[in-house]
């Protein structure tokens, strides 16, 4: 797959291998094949995605559609996948702009609509434990609500940088890659990110 | 000693970029400052990392993760075959794939021509029937002013009078009446030719 005498790459994560079985498939013809391994490459990096969108978008429906987009474009443009690069941070960067459309039209829609109720989109997390008092249970889903508040606070690059670094635990060179930015200024985005964090939400 | 405390962004990288060197582990394991200001903000993202995966977990179940593939899959499925193509006028097959020649905009104007002239015509030979008294028009003005003195005695009432001082399903049964008279007989071959969802499997 790789030119004989290249320097010796890095090794190709599953999912890499498995995008490019698939990019494979879909060249030769073989779509009914291809879209059976896509099943299986869709099973493994479903659960992250559905990580990265629902914590930017704050938003069920949102986050479902825009990993859906994601991967039916992953798809549909396999073709165009470089086996050089691992394909999470080809996957991320095109789940990240799915996000980032939903966001705009999300906001355009706003701009024409009345909410009906403040409780419609709220997220059902309560990370509280079986285990706790109510007590115990209430403290635990205001710290949750307060960090959502902070992590939403953030300005809309540092977010997108915070979310790929931390959550997604991409390296700054491969968020770099996928947002089109250059590594200095995606630490710089980081780093504002987490003073303001902890600005927020450190206890002292 | 306070000279060589890590700097907030050092700690930030130590926390979730790279390793400590050596020397910065040897500074962390002196300096009970410094170690506890790295614990804090370790706790605070694991905080927030953890709150995060767990209001997306609760959100996306893996009954609905089931769902959503079964949707990007199905999707899929469908990826890449051409539209079904009505034929029209109805009955007629299309001999070879239809490519539509003309841009959406004039699809569009076009459509609305036709919406409109249909409108017209509905809307022309109803208001005509009215203005000019015919027959039928005539009984209905005659009743209405019959049960409702309050009409101009003596005057054709016109349809603004009349729609005002009638119900709704009385309105509504005039106008059956106007689109079942000869007149909407004009649109019968415009109808034949519109293929209808029962033709088309």
């Amino acid at each position: 797959m790789t030119a004989a005498g290249a320097p010796a790459p890095a090794p190709l994560s599953r999912d890499s291998q498995l995008a490019a079985e698939i990019k494979g498939l879909v060249t030769s013809g073989e779509r009914d094949a291809a879209r059976e391994r896509y099943g299986e490459l869709v099973a493994r990096q479903q659960r992250r995605a559905v990580r990265i969108a629902y914590t930017y978008l704050r938003d069920v429906h949102d986050a479902d559609e825009a990993v859906q987009d994601a991967f039916v474009k992953v798809f549909t443009h396999i073709t165009s996948y470089r086996e050089d690069l691992p394909f999470e941070v080809w996957f991320t960067r095109i789940l990240v702009n799915a996000c980032l459309d939903l966001r705009k039209s999300r906001s355009r829609r706003l701009r024409w609509t009345v909410p009906m109720s403040s409780t419609g989109d709220m997220p059902p997390a309560d990370p509280a434990t079986p285990e706790q008092t109510p007590e115990q249970r209430l403290v635990s889903r205001e710290r949750a609500n307060e960090i959502t508040e902070a992590v939403e606070s953030l300005p809309a690059r540092q977010r997108t940088v915070f979310t790929m670094c931390h959550l997604a635990e991409q390296t700054t060179a491969e968020v770099s890659q996928a947002l089109g930015l250059s590594e200095a200024t995606v630490r710089v985005h980081l780093f504002r990110a987490i003073r303001k964090l902890r600005r927020l939400l450190e206890r002292d | 000693m306070k000279a060589s405390h890590l700097p907030d962004d050092r700690l930030i990288e130590l926390c979730m970029l790279d390793a400590a060197s050596a020397t910065e582990q040897h500074h962390l394991s002196a300096c009970a400052r410094c170690d506890a200001r790295r614990v804090r903000l370790q706790r605070l993202l694991d905080e927030v990392s953890d709150t995060a995966t767990a209001a997306a977990d609760a959100a996306f179940p893996p009954e609905r993760l089931a769902r959503q593939q079964a949707r990007i899959l199905a999707h899929l499925q469908h990826e890449g075959r051409p539209a079904r193509v009505i034929a029209f006028p109805a009955g007629q097959a299309p001999h070879e794939p239809m490519v539509s020649r003309t841009r959406p905009r004039s699809r569009w104007i076009a459509g609305a021509a036709v919406a409109g002239l249909v409108v017209g015509v509905i809307a022309g030979r109803f208001g005509h029937d009215y203005t000019f008294a015919r027959p039928g028009a005539a009984r209905v003005i005659v009743a209405r002013t019959a049960e409702q003195p309050e009409l101009r005695d003596g005057s054709i009432a016109t349809i603004q009078e009349i729609t005002a001082s009638i119900s709704d399903d009385e309105f509504l049964n005039q106008l059956e009446m106007a689109i079942d008279e000869p007149a909407a007989a004009a649109l019968q071959p415009l109808d034949e030719l519109t293929p209808r969802a029962w033709d088309v499997r």
